[in-house]
């Protein structure tokens, strides 16, 4: 029960928080699909990356932590959740995909999928 | 009918962000648009600036403690390859906080964790409100 408790404790907290939905690049390269999203303040431990059928799902939460004292003159940019969905191509290769964070950047590289080889159906005669 | 809209694009995602655009209080106000945000407070021994800068190392940020000001200076790279899709700002940023404050210049940090970088500015020791006693002759 308690464990429910705060799971709806965190739940609520999430809700607070306002959602953005963060700046995203999406690309085509050699070796496949890259996309780039600007999560500044997202921890490693506070991203989620999850893949659902056609669609992958970037959730994470940045807290700007300041301490309590702190007077505020002027804000633009405050605590938030980011999330953001990329529907993917058939041509994705799901079992390869990589995601790197470094300097508040998340790099997701979707590669291609290597192409079946052509091969000859041989006809049986019944 | 055939609809086909291309897999990399999500055509229902687009009137969520419309509307969500649309009913951000943030966006009336004018400065959200200058780029990089910056956040600015104080407590009682320094003022803080923090700023989201996703993507520089620390290396690629110039900061310049003026007299009176204190400039951000970077370049955003754009990544190679055929973009479908291009949201992140790119190219050259600048801004500058104005100090009409005295801070000790020497004791000024800047730290960069995760694309936020946080100067801290310390107070100067002198500068504190203090007491004087006034001697009677």
């Amino acid at each position: 029960m308690t464990e429910q408790n705060a799971e709806q404790a965190a739940k609520a907290e999430a809700k607070s928080l306002p959602r953005v939905s963060p700046a995203t690049d999406i690309l085509e390269r050699e070796d496949g699909f890259y996309v780039y999203m600007d999560i500044p303040g997202v921890r490693r431990e506070d991203l989620k990356i999850d893949i659902n059928e056609n669609e992958l799902q970037v959730t994470g939460r940045a807290m700007q932590g300041a301490a309590e004292k702190e007077r505020f003159l002027e804000v633009q940019f405050g605590p938030g959740e980011y999330l953001r969905a990329v529907s993917l191509s058939d041509l994705v290769d799901r079992e390869h995909i990589k995601a790197t964070l470094k300097d508040g950047v998340l790099v997701v590289h979707l590669p291609r999928l290597e192409k079946a080889a052509p091969r000859r159906i041989t006809i049986q005669s019944a | 009918m055939v609809l086909d809209f291309n897999t990399l694009y999500s055509f229902p995602g687009r009137f969520d962000r419309m509307f969500e655009e649309f009913f951000k209080p943030q966006l009336a106000d004018g400065r959200r648009m200058a780029y990089p945000p910056l956040n600015l407070s104080e407590d009682e021994g320094a003022y803080y600036v923090r700023s989201e800068v996703p993507g520089l190392p620390m290396e690629a940020l110039e900061l310049t403690l003026t007299d009176k000001s204190l400039v951000i200076k970077g370049e955003r790279p754009t990544e190679q390859g055929k973009y479908f899709r291009q949201e992140r700002p790119a190219g050259f940023f600048q801004r500058i906080v104005a100090l009409n404050v005295p801070v000790d210049r020497d004791g000024v940090r800047a730290t960069l964790v995760d694309g936020v970088l946080t100067v801290v500015l310390p107070k100067c020791e002198e500068c504190k409100p203090r007491k004087i006693s006034i001697e009677v002759a």
